[in-house]
C-alpha cells in the first residue's frame, strides 16, 4: 500500500514538474503590451486555415501584440468554452469568428459584460453590443460572379446558355446569399436556362462530383457551372473531365484561396473564382487601432476580387506559392 | 485502510486539480486564473451536459450494456425543445412530444400505483389473498390512475399548441421524448435478446434521422431553431443561481446525487449491480433482470432529454447535430471513473470524477493556450496516464515488463523483489474497488 502511494506521488510530481515547465514557456510573453484572444470556429476547412494563417501573419507585424488563438473544433460547446476561457484570462480584446450566430451569442454577451471589447468576424451574432463586425458580403460576391457569368455567355441582353448551379448547404445563409446575388444578373437574361433545381453539394467536392455526373448524363449541353465554392466547382470539373466534356463548359467558383481556387484557375481548370476574403488580418488591425484609442467603424465589409488566368500567377507569387 | 482504498477513485482528480492549481497562469494583477471561482464554475457549466449523459450511461454500463444513442437522443430532444419554444402550431415536434408525454404519464402513473399496491400487499399478512382483487390491482386500478394522469397533462398542454409552449410544458415534454426513445432501446434489447451495442447503434442512426425529419428540410444542412425568440422564462435555465452557481451545473449535481442515492439505497440499485456482476445468477435468484435493464436504458434517455433542455437554454438553439460524438465522451468519463465495461463494478462517484477530470483537463490545456492540435495529443496521453495511476500500481506494470523479458532476468534474487511480488499478489485482487456496500 505504502509503496504504491509513493509511486503515485512520484508520478504526480513528475506531472507537476512538466506543467511548471509549460508554464515557464507560456510566461515568456509577459512583456507584450496587448493580449488579444481570437476564438476560431474550426481549423480543418481550408478557408479557416487560411484565415488563421492571415491573422498570424498580421500579428507578426505587431511586436507589441500577443495573439492567443483557440480552436472550437467545429463544436458550439467547445467554442463557447474557449471564449469563456479567454474571458478568464482577461484578454484586452476578443476576436470571435462564430460557428453559429445563435450558439455564440451568449458567450459574446458574457465577454461584453466583462468589459472586453469584442470584434465579430465573418459571421454575425444576435446582439449589436460588440465593437465591430468584419466580414465579406456573400451577396456582393454572388453579384460579381453573376455579372461575369453573363459576360461569359454572350454579354448583357444577348447571353444564352445552360447553367448548372451547385449549392452549398441548403438553409445556410452564405449559400442563399451567393445564390441570390448571382441571380440578380442572370435572371434578367431570357436566354439563360437553369438545369438543376436547388441541388446541394454541402460545400464538398465529392458531393458536387456526383451531382454533376448526373447532370451530365441528363443534359446534352451545359455551358456554365457555378459552384458556391471552389472545391464544388472543381468537383464538377472533374466529373466533366471524366465524361470527356470539360472543354465545352466554363467553371466558376467562389472563395479564391491561394492554395486552392487560385491554383485551379492558374491551371486552367476553373475559369474564374471570386475572393471571399478572410477577415483575420483586417480584424486584428482594427482591434489594435481600437486598443490604441482610435475610433473604428461599426461594420467593415471586405471587398471581393475576380481571379482569372491573367492575375492568378501574381497572386500565387504574392503568397509565396 | 478502507478510506485509503476508497480515495483511490479520486487520485486522478486530485492529480489533475493540483496540476491545474500549481501550473496555472496568473492574470496581470497576479491572481491565479485556474482557481478563480468564475473559472471553476465555468468548468462545472461546461461539463453539465456530458455529465448528465454520463450519469445515465453509468447505470447502463453497470448492467453490462452500453448506450451509443445518447447523442442522437439529445439531438432529437433539442430539436423538439427548440421548436416547442419558438414555432407555434402543430409542428412535427408536437406530434412527437405530446404522445411521448402521454405514454410516459400512463406508464409512470400505472407503475407507481402498482408499486404502492405491491408494498401494501407485502405488509399484509401472508396467505390472505383474493384473486379478483389481485387482478384488479395488477391491471385495473393502475391503468385508471395512469389514464387520469395522462388526461390531466393533456388538459394542461393542448391549449398551448396554438401559441408557443411555456417552460413547464417544455420541461415536461422534452425529457419525455428522451424517455420514450430510451425505453424503446431497453425493450428491444430485452425482448429481442440482442446486443445493446447493436440496438443502440441502430437507435443512434434512427434517432438522428428522426431529428432531421422533425427539423424539416432535406438531408443537406438543416435549419437551426434559435431560442432567441423563446419565452423569457426559459432564459432562467441558463442563469446563475444566487448569482454564483450556473443552473446547468445544479441540474447535473442534482441528477448525479439522486441517481447515486438510488443506486446505493434502493433494491433497484442493488439489482443493477447484481445483473452486471452475473446476469444468470441474478435471474436465478429471482431478480426480474429484463425490467431492471429497461428502466436503466429509459433513464439514460430521460437524462439525455434533460441535457437537451440545458443545451437549448445555454446555446439558444436546438439542432440535429447537437450532441454529436457525445456518447464517446460520456463513455470515456464513465470508464475513467473506474466503472468496468464488463458491468457490475464501479459507480457514480467515479463517474463524477471522470467527468470533472475531462472538464478540468480541457480547461487547463486551454488556459495554457497550447496549440489545439497538440491539446488532442496531450488529452489522450493524460487520460491513459490518469487511468493508469488510478487502476494500477507501478510494481504491477514493472512485473509485466519482467514477464516479457528472457527467463534469466526474471529470477527474483533480492528479498526486496520477492516481497514486492507478494505485495503484488495481494494487491491484484480487483483492479478497482467495488462501490457497493
Amino acid at each position: 500500500m505504502k509503496r504504491r502511494d509513493m509511486l503515485k506521488f512520484a508520478v504526480i510530481t513528475a506531472a507537476l514538474a512538466t506543467t511548471s515547465l509549460i508554464t515557464v514557456n507560456s510566461a515568456v510573453a509577459a512583456d507584450k503590451k496587448w493580449r488579444i484572444g481570437f476564438s476560431q470556429a474550426t481549423t480543418i476547412e481550408p478557408w479557416r486555415a487560411q484565415f488563421n494563417k492571415d491573422i498570424i501573419a498580421e500579428a507578426a507585424k505587431h511586436p507589441e501584440v500577443e495573439l492567443i488563438i483557440t480552436d472550437g473544433e467545429d463544436k458550439t460547446e467547445k467554442q463557447v468554452a474557449d471564449v469563456e476561457n479567454l474571458i478568464r484570462q482577461e484578454v484586452d480584446a476578443l476576436l470571435v469568428s462564430p460557428k453559429e450566430s445563435a450558439g455564440l451569442t451568449g458567450a459574446v454577451q458574457e465577454a461584453i459584460d466583462a468589459k472586453i471589447p469584442v470584434f465579430v468576424l465573418d459571421r454575425n451574432v444576435d446582439t449589436d453590443k460588440y465593437v465591430q463586425f468584419v466580414g465579406g458580403d456573400n451577396k456582393l460576391i454572388g453579384e460579381a460572379a453573376g455579372q461575369y457569368a453573363v459576360e461569359l455567355l454572350g454579354g448583357k441582353g444577348k447571353a444564352k446558355g445552360n447553367v448548372v448551379e451547385i449549392w452549398g448547404g441548403m438553409g445556410t445563409q452564405p449559400a442563399h446569399d451567393r445564390h441570390d446575388g448571382f441571380h440578380e444578373f442572370t435572371d434578367k437574361e431570357s436566354g439563360i436556362k437553369y438545369l438543376l433545381d436547388q441541388q446541394s453539394g454541402d460545400w464538398k467536392q465529392d458531393q458536387a462530383y456526383n451531382i454533376m455526373a448526373t447532370a451530365l448524363r441528363n443534359n446534352e449541353h451545359i455551358d456554365l457551372v457555378y459552384g458556391h465554392n471552389d472545391p464544388m466547382a472543381y468537383g464538377a470539373y472533374l466529373a466533366a473531365k471524366d465524361a470527356g466534356r470539360e472543354k465545352e463548359m466554363k467553371f466558376i467558383g467562389i472563395d479564391g484561396l491561394p492554395n486552392e481556387g487560385v491554383q485551379l484557375v492558374n491551371k486552367g481548370e476553373l475559369t474564374a473564382t471570386f475572393v471571399y476574403a478572410t477577415p483575420g488580418a483586417e480584424g486584428l488591425r482594427q482591434a489594435i487601432k481600437y486598443l490604441n484609442g482610435e475610433k473604428v467603424e461599426k461594420t467593415v465589409v471586405l471587398p471581393t476580387m475576380k481571379i482569372t488566368k491573367e492575375n492568378a500567377p501574381d497572386i500565387l507569387k504574392a503568397n509565396g506559392l | 485502510m478502507n478510506l485509503i482504498l476508497r480515495t483511490k477513485l479520486y487520485w486522478g482528480l486530485i492529480a489533475i486539480f493540483l496540476i491545474g492549481v500549481l501550473g496555472s497562469p496568473t492574470t496581470s494583477s497576479g491572481r491565479n486564473i485556474f482557481l478563480s471561482a468564475g473559472n471553476l464554475l465555468d468548468v462545472l457549466r461546461q461539463v453539465s451536459t456530458t455529465g448528465l449523459i454520463a450519469t445515465g450511461m453509468t447505470a447502463v454500463i453497470l448492467t453490462g450494456g452500453i448506450d451509443l444513442s445518447v447523442g442522437s437522443m439529445m439531438a432529437i430532444c433539442s430539436v423538439v425543445c427548440a421548436m416547442l419554444l419558438t414555432v407555434p402550431g402543430d409542428t412535427s415536434a408536437v406530434w412527437l412530444g405530446i404522445p411521448s408525454v402521454c405514454l410516459a404519464a400512463l406508464v409512470i402513473g400505472a407503475a407507481c400505483t402498482r408499486f404502492l399496491f405491491l408494498n401494501i400487499e407485502k405488509s399484509r399478512a401472508a396467505g390472505a389473498r383474493d384473486a379478483v382483487l389481485d387482478r384488479m390491482r395488477g391491471v385495473g386500478i393502475p391503468a385508471v390512475v395512469g389514464l387520469l394522469l395522462c388526461a390531466l397533462l393533456l388538459f394542461y398542454l393542448l391549449p398551448q399548441i396554438d401559441h408557443k409552449f411555456g417552460v413547464i410544458g417544455v420541461l415536461l415534454i422534452t425529457p419525455a421524448v428522451g424517455l420514450l426513445f430510451g425505453t424503446i432501446n431497453g425493450v428491444v434489447i430485452v425482448a429481442g435478446r440482442l446486443q445493446p451495442f447493436i440496438v443502440t447503434l441502430a437507435m443512434m442512426v434512427t434517432a438522428l434521422g428522426i431529428a432531421r425529419l422533425t427539423a424539416g428540410q432535406n438531408n443537406a444542412v438543416l435549419p437551426v431553431y434559435t431560442g432567441s425568440n423563446a419565452t423569457a422564462d426559459f432564459e432562467n435555465l441558463r442563469s446563475l443561481v444566487f448569482g454564483i452557481v450556473p443552473m446547468p451545473g445544479i441540474f447535473f449535481l442534482a441528477a448525479i446525487v439522486l441517481y447515486a442515492a438510488v443506486l446505493r439505497l434502493t433494491p433497484f440499485g442493488r439489482y443493477i449491480y447484481a445483473i452486471g456482476g452475473n446476469e444468470e445468477a441474478a435471474r436465478l435468484s429471482g431478480i426480474d433482470s429484463g425490467n431492471i435493464k429497461i428502466v436503466a436504458y429509459a433513464l439514460s434517455g430521460l437524462l439525455a432529454g434533460i441535457a437537451a433542455v440545458l443545451y437549448v437554454a445555454q446555446y439558444r438553439q436546438g439542432k440535429p447535430d447537437a450532441g454529436a460524438g457525445l456518447e464517446l465522451d460520456a463513455i470515456a468519463a464513465v470508464v475513467i471513473g473506474g466503472t468496468s465495461l464488463m458491468g457490475g463494478r464501479g459507480g457514480l462517484a467515479g463517474t463524477f470524477c471522470g467527468v470533472l477530470i475531462f472538464g478540468l483537463l480541457s480547461n487547463i490545456l486551454q488556459l495554457h493556450n497550447i496549440d489545439s492540435n497538440l491539446q488532442l495529443v496531450l488529452k489522450g496521453l493524460i487520460i491513459v496516464g490518469t487511468v493508469l495511476v488510478q487502476e494500477r500500481n507501478a510494481s504491477d506494470i514493472l512485473s509485466r515488463f519482467q514477464l516479457m523479458m528472457p527467463k534469466t532476468a526474471r529470477n527474483p534474487t533480492s528479498a526486496e523483489e520477492r516481497s514486492s511480488k507478494e505485495i503484488l499478489s495481494l494487491n491484484n485482487i480487483g483492479g478497482n474497488e467495488n462501490e457497493t456496500s
